[in-house]
């Protein structure tokens, strides 16, 4: 009798346990989605970059490719003025190809926090596109009805030992498709620090998917940097060569 | 009794202890002349290194760039300027800024690139003289520039070598291009060792898309005495929309080390002439005690006390203005000496150092003022005269009887 009611009082614990490891394994799932909604094991994008700051507007196309998530190369293929012009991302560090010059250079630590290409990403921001799971602790903050659509709202608080420079992160999906609307980064007093909104969606490798990506910064609201992906293969043969630093030039 | 004839054929009488005497005198009045004028070659020379370096007297920039060094951020009517304090004969200097990385092989550093006209830029700093390796910049340097010294051991380039500098023009860009290391600084202050890279304006303009403007005024006085606070604020009130500095103001800090240099310099020079005093007081002391059984018998004959004290006074004007004399020439000499071609010091301290943003050349320059000659002289009266005071009274009032068994 005594050992029933014992079991019987257990009963909603065990509950409470398996409802938390399911939520857990539900923000893990929808943010391993996320990560490769524009990656997958490799990818290739053909994509424009629209720049606008107080002093210059700038447009440029450029295609790239990426392997997991340790390798990236990007070329520009226009404006003219700077076509040909690689970023290659390995590992940590970034090297630029300059066919002005015709040199191949890393990207000191020093460089790290300037602007990527004029743009208001930073170099930084390339190297460490990492996967969110890995780097973050995620939690549901938010669940149901805001601005007009069902939405869920993670909230990233950086692991303690991970190199991230942000307080935190709040992700914002589409309940149902699990597409991200947008992406708001905190710096370390908790105050904004930029916006990513995703927007423009469009059956892209097999899936509906957002093709506009735009990043504004807090305390430049006029400016922003958009990425428009016209074009996206996923899980395509790449070998590893195909990011080494000796292959910059045969480009 | 004529005294300054009597006092001169005293002083001839013995020669060999006159001699003795002034040249004691004469030598410590030599030694305060030519550390005077080291320690005065020393503070000009930290604050000429500061001035005619980098950091001109007085700098120009726009409202807030000081803080933010943005490229966006230039003075526009820079010639309008330029001509206007040349008209008031004083020198000046438009530069520009940016930021950028630079690499060489595979080593790369974040540097701060400088562009500059060469005609004004002489006029104000006096870097085209402190290049170690190779030379300074020239009109047809185009494709060249001058790098700082621990910028080239961090890339590892020397001369001829080949430097790529990539950074964001002011359209967005990036700004790449390839140049070649024509000459290396000698040290000259922190920042410009670590990441200074000088280029001409024109290939500055080329590279970063920045067809006008400038980004600082550099200002320099031709009269180094006049009042820098005074004219900094004229300069001001004369351009409000822009911010006047005077390089006191900019670096603080500097400013303040070098006052208290001055205060230290003081004190050094007190203690030097206070050990010099004790050698005149001595050499004194022993001429005057040694005659006092011949103070004694002109006693005897009737010179009163007063004649006495005048005598030994002519004596030892006499002796001091020959040793006065002996010490101008050679301290004089010495001096012009050193501020011609330095005491080395390169074997105490390796090639040329900064700390902070002085930097610190090994070789010790004097630099001689009316001051430092005249000072020294001055005191070696002052101190003469005081010193005689003990012993002349001493021989005036004595008894004939005890002076003359004095021992």
């Amino acid at each position: 009798m005594s050992s029933l009611i014992s079991r019987l009082a257990l009963i909603p614990f065990f509950f409470i346990i398996n409802l938390a490891q399911a939520a857990d394994q539900r923000t893990t799932d929808i943010l391993a989605e996320i990560d490769d909604l524009w990656r997958g094991k490799s990818s290739y994008t053909l994509a424009t970059l629209n720049v606008k700051t107080k002093h210059y507007t700038r447009s440029m196309t450029m295609e790239s490719w990426s392997k997991g998530k340790e390798k990236s190369l990007t070329r520009i293929l226009t404006p003219l003025r700077e076509k040909g012009t690689i970023t290659l991302k390995s590992g940590n560090h970034i090297y630029t190809y300059l066919p002005k010059t015709d040199r191949t250079i890393r990207l000191s630590s020093g460089m790290m926090m300037g602007s990527w290409m004029g743009s208001h990403l930073t170099n930084d921001d390339l190297v460490k596109e990492s996967r969110l799971e890995e780097d973050f602790d995620a939690s549901i903050s938010f669940e149901g009805l805001r601005d007009g659509g069902d939405i869920i709202e993670f909230t990233l608080i950086p692991k303690a030992d991970a190199a991230i420079v942000w307080g935190k992160i709040t992700i914002e999906v589409e309940a149902t498709s699990h597409l991200p609307i947008k992406e708001v980064f905190f710096d370390e007093d908790m105050n904004i620090s930029r916006t990513f909104t995703f927007s423009g969606l469009k059956m892209m490798a097999g899936k509906i998917r957002p093709s506009i990506m735009r990043i504004v910064p807090i305390d430049e609201p006029d400016e922003f940097t958009e990425f428009v992906f016209d074009e996206m293969t996923l899980d395509i043969e790449l070998d590893d060569n195909f990011f080494a630093k000796s292959a910059l030039k045969r480009l | 009794m004529n005294i300054l004839s009597l006092s001169l054929r005293n002083t001839g009488r013995n020669l060999q202890r006159t001699l003795v005497t002034t040249l004691s005198m004469a030598f410590a009045c030599f030694i305060m002349i030519v550390f005077s004028s080291l320690m005065e070659g020393m503070l000009q020379g930290s604050e000429r290194q500061v001035v005619e370096m980098n950091m001109g007297d007085i700098q120009i920039h726009t409202k807030g760039y000081l803080d933010d060094p943005d490229i966006y951020a230039m003075i526009t009517d820079t010639d309008t300027i330029i001509d206007a304090l040349e008209r008031q004969s004083l020198n000046a200097a438009p530069r520009l800024y940016a930021y950028g990385l630079l690499a060489a092989n595979m080593a790369s550093a974040g540097v701060q690139l400088r562009g500059i006209r060469l005609r004004h830029e002489k006029n104000v700093t006096k870097l085209y003289q402190h290049v170690e390796k190779g030379e300074w910049l020239t009109q047809n340097s185009k494709k060249s520039v001058v790098i700082g010294k621990k910028l080239a051991s961090t890339l590892g380039v020397s001369l001829g070598d080949e430097l790529i500098f990539v950074g964001q023009s002011s359209d967005g860009f990036m700004a790449n291009e390839i140049y070649m290391v024509q000459g290396i600084l000698k040290s000259v202050s922190d920042g410009i060792d670590r990441s200074g890279v000088f280029m001409l304006e024109e290939s500055f303009r080329e590279l970063m898309a920045l067809p006008t403007g400038f980004h600082e005024i550099v200002v320099s006085r031709q009269d180094r005495n006049a009042d820098l606070d005074a004219l900094t604020s004229q300069l001001q009130n004369r351009i409000p929309q822009y911010e006047v500095k005077n390089w006191r103001q900019l670096m603080p800090v500097i400013s303040k080390m070098l006052e208290g240099a001055d205060a230290q310099m003081i004190v050094m020079l007190i203690i030097t002439y206070v050990a010099v005093a004790s050698i005149i007081l001595n050499a004194m002391l022993m001429t005057v005690f040694e005659r006092m059984h011949e103070f004694g018998i002109m006693k005897a004959v009737g010179v009163s006390p007063w004649q006495i004290v005048r005598l030994i006074y002519a004596e030892t004007l006499v002796q001091t203005i020959f040793a006065s004399i002996v010490a101008l020439i050679f301290g004089w000499w010495a001096s012009s000496y050193l501020q011609l071609h330095g005491l080395d010091m390169s074997s105490f301290m390796s090639g040329s150092i900064s700390f902070g943003d002085i930097a610190f050349d090994p070789i010790w320059y004097s630099y001689i003022t009316p001051e430092s000659l005249m000072t020294p002289i001055i005191f070696l009266v002052l101190i003469a005269m005081v010193a005689v005071i003990y012993p002349a009274s001493k021989a005036a009032w004595i008894k004939p009887i005890d002076a003359i068994y004095y021992r």
